[in-house]
């Protein structure tokens, strides 16, 4: 008997029973109308779509940070990429709000430029990009890490200067690595809740308006803000996952692939 | 003419090298040596304790790896996802040096770059050969070869055919290898022991 393979299967049974159960209940007895309607069809849409923006703008704006975190010895900058997942993610609302509001100077200036991130498209995805930022990055660094760095220091050599080197050298050659790490922060994007039902629980512009996000529909069924109850909730909860389990797995399975 | 004096402390290792001299010139030493880390201190990627380094006269300690002038070449150099020819032009290209055809296809000839395709679906003497030519093509002042000579088919042909190349186009070339009798294909001998360097000839 192998009991550290039994432990840790055990182990990960525990993690995985509540979403069986979930997908069981929410497939089967307690499958709701409305919990597969229109509104939640179109949350979920909102969801995939803001998570995808959220990702390229993740990958445009902090795949140098993730490298120079992987080559350059800063161990400060390093420490405070993961300060937005390692508080309650309400408080990361609550600072957008704040960020915005107009009785702060940084909110006149951005209401002044007319860029405003409560209950719009900027907001969500603005919140979604601090969510899912520091997943990609943590993802990008250690893949950069272990790539052998004998190219880079080659074409530095040559007279390439870091960025240069980055953009020429190596990341034509990451396509593995970008794509796991964009899928498993897309996937983290799409679970996020805390921040986004507070900077933009639902959306006022079009093609969403009046649109929640997913996560904030499954919870305005729950608690009976909208009509469905907790049948609808299940049910919603259920295509949620169905949704997001194929692009975590993907994420995973190009970094099983890109470690092989 | 390249000047390095570099002392650096690694732990239990202790690197105080020195190497004055220009040409072709042999760096040898047992594996764990500090071949490896006095090219890397001279290419810069390697910061020492003490010492300098000076190319030509012009002491470049404190510039940064990519405007040193000296290119380390290590038999993992190559840039995979590039072809063969754009490989060989890469870092002409990016110093700005314009290129004459007629050398470019005498490099490949005597180098024995009669190949093609994609640097990443090559040999590993292949590639070699490939960084190798591309570094001589971009004419820096000095080029490290660590170890990149070593899995070459006819070697001794191809690194005297370097020499020549290195030598018309005014570039010293520091090679590190296992074997002292290497020193006979050079124009200066160093050994190395223990992070020390002593001068042969």
């Amino acid at each position: 008997m192998n009991w550290l393979r039994a432990i840790s299967l055990a182990a990960l049974a525990l993690l995985l029973v509540p979403i069986v159960v979930l997908l069981y209940y929410g497939l089967g007895p307690l499958r709701s109308p409305a919990g597969y309607g229109a509104a939640v069809f179109r949350s979920i849409e909102l969801s995939l779509f803001s998570s995808a923006v959220a990702v390229a703008v993740d990958i445009a704006l902090f795949t140098p940070l993730a490298y120079y975190l992987a080559r350059e010895e800063d161990r400060i900058a390093e420490s405070l990429v993961d300060i937005p997942v390692s508080v309650p993610h309400p408080i990361i609302g609550v600072a957008l709000l704040i960020l915005d509001s107009p009785i702060t100077p940084s909110g006149k200036f951005l209401l002044g430029l007319h860029i405003s991130f409560y209950n719009t498209l900027l907001g969500l995805v603005t919140a979604l990009v601090i969510m899912s930022a520091p997943i990609y990055v943590k993802s990008m660094q250690p893949y950069f890490e272990s790539r052998d760095a004998s190219a880079e220091e080659f074409a530095m050599g040559l007279g390439a200067s870091r960025l240069r080197t980055l953009f020429s050298v190596v990341l034509p050659d990451s396509f593995d690595g970008l794509t796991s790490a964009s899928l498993i922060s897309m996937s983290r994007a799409l679970s996020e809740f805390g921040s986004i039902s507070i900077i933009a629980y639902y959306v006022l512009q079009y093609p969403f308006y009046g649109v929640s996000p997913a996560s904030v529909t499954i919870f305005q069924l729950f608690s009976g803000n909208v009509a469905g109850g907790l049948d609808a909730a299940v049910t919603a909860s259920a295509a949620m996952i169905l949704v997001a389990l194929p692009i975590a797995l993907a994420g995973h399975l190009f970094r099983r692939r890109r470690r092989s | 003419m390249i000047e390095a004096h570099a002392r650096r402390k690694l732990g239990a290792f202790s690197l105080s090298a020195d190497l004055s001299d220009g040409g072709f010139i042999c760096l040898s030493g047992r594996n764990g040596s500090g071949k490896s880390c006095f090219f890397r201190a001279m290419a810069g990627q390697l910061p020492i304790d003490e010492g300098s380094v000076t190319v030509g006269g012009r002491d470049v300690s404190r510039l940064p790896v990519e405007r040193r002038g000296v290119v380390l070449v290590t038999p993992a150099s190559s840039i995979p996802h590039l072809s063969v020819d754009d490989h060989l032009l890469w870092g002409a290209r990016l110093r700005g040096i314009p290129l004459d055809p007629e050398r470019v296809s005498r490099v490949r000839t005597d180098l024995g770059i009669d190949f093609q395709g994609r640097v990443r679906l090559l040999s590993l003497g292949m590639r070699e050969r490939v960084s190798l030519a591309t570094t001589l093509l971009a004419s820096p002042a000095v080029i490290l070869v660590d170890e990149a000579f070593a899995n070459l088919h006819q070697r001794d042909g191809f690194m005297a055919t370097y020499r020549r190349l290195a030598s018309e186009a005014g570039i010293d070339v520091v090679f590190s290898t296992q074997d002292e009798a290497d020193g006979r294909l050079a124009d200066h001998l160093y050994l190395m022991r223990e992070g020390r360097t002593e001068k042969r000839f």
